[in-house]
């Protein structure tokens, strides 16, 4: 009786705790997480996070010690071979007979998943079209390119309509017309319904491709979301401005009047030499800015809007799991109790934040951290009870994959 | 058996046109039915790789026909004189023996070289049957070694090698080195499998040139210095060469084609495991 | 800070042959290379003498036994398989480009080549002593002179000289360590094997013969049998017509191949 595909769930991949050790190398802990069908996910991390050993585990390359993982409905433990009918799988080196012509390579990956010879010889030549390899196709795959070769990797994986793609670094050491010409391949994936799972290093192209985006980092899962989504948490937008001379900065600052809120206002010390402010309306806020400046007659080098990209997030996320203890620092605005404004600093510079205690009286225990006057449910828990001031720890629960900092506690 | 109206899509560009798998009811990779066009395929592949290597496969021929007329030309007269027959009726299968073998080890290190590459996982993920590739490469290598010996026996013919047994005898002689040269692969194989260095592989080397020198086909057992003559009459060549012998110039066939069956089932015994496991890890990662 | 680019001292021709001898003869010390060099002088003296003794000795024309009659063949081929050993090396060398970065730096151009013959000269020596171990063991003995058996043992490294000579130019050439062993092996066995090294001339078929006593292995194993010497006459006596053929294809050998390697690997693309 054949087994039944896709019985209840959507959903294309499903993850659950999931774990693998090799030795004493723990390469993933206990990581969950879901494609749904037709979606793109991608896979960010480091090397060595684990990113491969999930696809390895994924297209049955590998076991999980602990944990469930589904692939088109098929459990990957006990029905691998179901598994292996639904995927397409390429890795990060091209895996074709290199001896073999593209042509032949294709008719023989086509006959092995049981197309008939004439079938396989009409999806090859169908295959060599679409991916532009026909006058290719009668040499042997060691004699082309970087870029060809990638492509043949993925036309023999395509000879049989797959249901899950698996891409693991996909566009690695290629030129930027073949990596475009991938970026198009997983978009017409998505068209035709089909699953991606798509891992890579390359910030943007994780950003342009990805409906969602794990990050991954030492096998566990560090933060999920749209890159959206994970762009807003490392910060919102804010308008950088770079004055021609030092000493005009109060000028400006009294220029901006009710643009510069107050706490940017304090922040600026004798030794600054920009001005950073937040920019609620993006563009708009920048071109208000300009104008009034351009009124008072101050001459700037730079201005600029700055939204934390997708490497700062990922810095921001791997460094923070990496221990990095230069996190966050709470100061008090007010001098007497812990209640009120304090201005949190990150890192050293300062993306105005602003933390609400939410019990005055005790410094320690929960604090609401508000941020630009959205609300993203933070917690503040601080270290040393009785002194608001100083570093604290910050926790953040914005969702479900809570991330930690860990921040030293100053005595 | 389809999935098709699970999807909604419409679009049918080029790439993925509307191919699904060739669905039948038995539909599971591991079934006997899969074996024998899966692993056809994945032969043909092997044969196809191996021919496109023009260079290898002349000097694993031009090697072995080199050797033999060497021999011939050292060795021949002595050993007519002491037999009474020419002495091709012992070196031709000899060296149709050495060929056999020192292929072997090019498919060893084609196989190392797979492995490095990630085609043999990118086959392992693929829904063939689970023994299909570890079979293809035995099956591959039986075609090349009946090549290997009906290229050397032209030579021999050459030489004035002639088939005295008529024509059933002289067809299966041609297929004899098959079953011990197939259990030598295996060897090796399983040695490729589970080492990391081509050294290891080419050491193989040593072995065959210490059976092809100990063997009775290069000079008659009495030659050999009396303790030895039992090793060399037992070894696994000598009765590869033996049989042959038997076959095409006369003599006993039988006992000398059952001890090499012995010595061959035994090889083939002892690795067939070691063998299927180190190509599953070699396929797998972890 | 300290200064990262400090004085550069100078360059000694001498220390850098010798950095790049001990770099070529390290890693055989480790990795299993050197087993092979042992190895393979065994292999050839069990592989040849065991079968042919009794098979030989009756043809061996009066030398004292067939071992005497053998060893210089044996030392031959185990000197041919240690400088096949060095052209394997100038081919790695030259694959992976390093021989392109020793042409870049202040290092005189024939240093890299001078090193890699040491280090050839160091497997022969090998190859040379574990023979003459073995030959010891199954009966081989020096009968002569000391003078002849120092002569014995020149020659048959300088034998081994010109070949690692003729292998590295192959090697440097070529480019292609794998396809270069393969290509170098079976002549030296169909050249060995259709030698006076076995057997004697006569044993061969008439047509042969001719070939066969004056191809230059034979000519070797004329003149090394003259210098060891042996109990009986048969090994003929040592005179100027008995070494200097060896020698004319020696010198006509280095006469050819020097130059032409000195000229590959001067050459500064």
């Amino acid at each position: 009786m054949p087994k039944r595909r896709m019985p209840n769930s959507d959903n294309a991949v499903v993850v659950d705790g999931v774990r693998k050790t090799f030795g004493s190398v723990v390469a993933l802990a206990d990581i969950s997480f879901k494609v749904g069908r037709g979606e793109v996910l991608g896979l960010l991390g480091p090397n060595g996070a684990g990113k491969t050993t999930t696809v390895d585990i994924l297209s049955t390359l590998t076991r999980p010690d602990r944990g469930h993982a589904e692939v088109a409905g098929h459990d990957v433990a006990s029905d691998p071979a179901g598994v292996r009918r639904s995927i397409m799988l390429t890795g990060q080196q091209v895996a074709v007979d290199d001896m073999l012509t593209g042509r032949e390579n294709l008719v023989m990956f086509g006959r092995l998943q049981g197309l008939k010879k004439s079938q396989a010889r009409s999806r090859a030549k169908d295959l060599l079209d679409h991916f532009d390899l026909v006058d290719a196709a009668d040499r042997s795959v060691g004699t082309y390119s970087g870029g060809m070769r990638r492509r043949i990797d993925i036309a023999c994986g395509l000879v049989v309509r797959p249901e899950v793609v698996f891409l693991d670094e996909p566009t690695t050491g290629l030129d930027p017309r073949s990596r475009q010409s991938i970026w198009e391949l997983v978009s017409d994936f998505k068209e035709a319904g089909i699953a991606t799972l798509l891992t890579t290093q390359y910030l943007e192209e994780a950003d342009a491709l990805s409906d969602r985006i794990i990050v991954i980092d030492h096998g566990t899962i560090i933060a999920e979301g749209t890159a959206d989504e994970l762009k807003e948490r490392t910060g919102a937008t804010y308008c950088e401005i770079v004055p021609r001379d030092m000493k005009d900065l109060p000028a400006m600052a009294e220029a901006l009047g009710s643009l510069l809120p107050e706490q940017n206002r304090a922040a600026l010390t004798a030794g600054s030499d920009r001005i950073a402010m937040p920019a609620a309306d993006g563009p708009n806020t920048l071109a208000e800015a300009l104008y009034l400046l351009n009124a008072a007659s101050i001459e700037l080098v730079d201005i600029a809007l700055r939204r934390p990209s997708l490497d700062d997030v990922f810095l921001a996320l791997t460094s923070r799991e990496n221990g990095d203890t230069s996190a966050m620092r709470v100061e008090p605005e007010e001098s007497e109790g812990p209640s009120g404004r304090h201005r949190l600093e990150r890192n050293g510079d300062t993306p105005v934040t602003r933390v609400e205690v939410g019990e005055p009286g005790d410094a320690s225990g929960r604090h609401r951290l508000e941020r630009n006057g959205d609300t993203s449910a933070t917690r503040v828990e601080v270290g040393e009870p009785g002194d608001a001031s100083g570093r604290h720890r910050l926790e953040r629960t914005a969702d479900t994959s809570a991330t930690r900092s860990d921040a030293e506690v100053l005595p | 058996m389809s999935v098709a109206s699970e999807d909604k899509t419409t679009v049918a560009r080029g790439a993925f046109g509307d191919v699904r798998r060739a669905a039948s009811g038995d539909a599971t990779e591991s079934s006997a039915r899969r074996l024998v066009p899966h692993t056809s395929i994945l032969t043909a592949r092997l044969l196809r790789r191996w021919g496109r290597d023009p260079a290898t496969v002349l000097e694993s021929l031009a090697m072995p026909v080199a050797l033999l007329v060497t021999v011939n030309i050292v060795l021949g007269n002595g050993i007519s004189q002491l037999t009474g027959h020419s002495a091709l009726y012992g070196s031709v299968p000899l060296i149709a023996m050495v060929g056999a073998m020192s292929g072997s080890m090019v498919g060893g290190i084609g196989l190392m070289r797979e492995r490095t590459d990630g085609l043999l996982s990118r086959l392992w993920v693929l829904p063939v049957h689970r023994a299909s590739g570890l079979l293809s490469r035995l099956a591959a290598d039986a075609v090349r070694i009946v090549g290997t010996t009906a290229v050397i026996m032209c030579a021999g013919l050459v030489l004035g090698f002639r088939f005295r047994q008529g024509i059933l005898a002289s067809v299966a002689w041609l297929f004899v080195p098959i079953a011990f040269g197939v259990a030598f692969t295996m060897a090796v194989v399983t040695l490729a499998l589970y080492t990391a260095n081509t050294i290891v592989v080419e050491a193989s080397e040593i072995v065959w040139g210490v059976l092809m020198f100990f063997c009775t086909g290069f000079v008659p057992t009495h030659e050999y210095p009396r303790w030895l003559q039992p090793i060399v009459q037992h070894q696994p060549i000598s009765y590869v060469v033996e049989a042959m012998r038997g076959l095409s110039l006369g003599g006993p066939v039988l006992a000398p084609v059952v001890a090499m069956l012995l010595w061959s089932a035994g090889i083939a015994a002892a690795c067939a495991i070691p063998m299927a496991i180190g190509y599953r890890k070699a396929s797998m990662r972890g | 800070m300290t200064d990262i680019a400090a004085v550069r001292p100078a360059t000694s021709t001498v220390q850098q042959w010798w950095v790049l001898t001990v770099r070529v003869i390290k890693p055989t010390l480790r990795n299993g290379e050197f087993g092979t060099q042992v190895a393979a002088p065994i292999m050839f003296t069990v592989n040849f003498y065991l079968p042919l003794k009794q098979f030989m000795g009756a043809f061996t024309q009066g030398t004292s036994s067939y071992a005497q009659y053998l060893m210089p063949l044996i030392a031959l081929v185990a000197i041919s398989f240690a400088a096949i050993s060095a052209a394997l090396r100038s081919a790695t060398d030259s694959v992976q480009g390093i021989d392109r970065r020793f042409k870049a730096s202040p290092i005189a151009p024939l240093t890299p080549l001078a090193a890699r013959m040491s280090a050839s000269m160091y497997r022969c020596c090998i190859a040379l002593v574990v023979s003459l171990a073995c030959g010891y063991v199954i009966g081989f003995r020096f009968y002569g002179h000391v003078a002849h058996t120092v002569g014995f043992l020149l020659l048959v490294l300088l034998i081994g000289a010109v070949l690692a000579l003729l292998g590295d130019l192959i090697g440097a050439a070529n480019k292609n360590p794998e396809a270069t062993t393969p290509l170098l092996l079976p002549p030296i066995f169909v050249l060995g094997l259709l030698s006076a090294g076995l057997e004697p001339v006569e044993r061969f078929p008439s047509w042969i013969r001719g070939f066969v006593r004056n191809q230059p292995v034979s000519q070797y194993v004329y003149a090394l049998r003259a210098l060891a010497g042996d109990s009986t006459p048969a090994a003929g006596a040592v005179s100027w017509s008995v070494i200097s053929p060896p020698l004319i294809w020696l010198t006509a050998g280095a006469v050819i191949v020097l130059p032409l390697h000195v000229l590959v690997s001067t050459r500064r693309r």
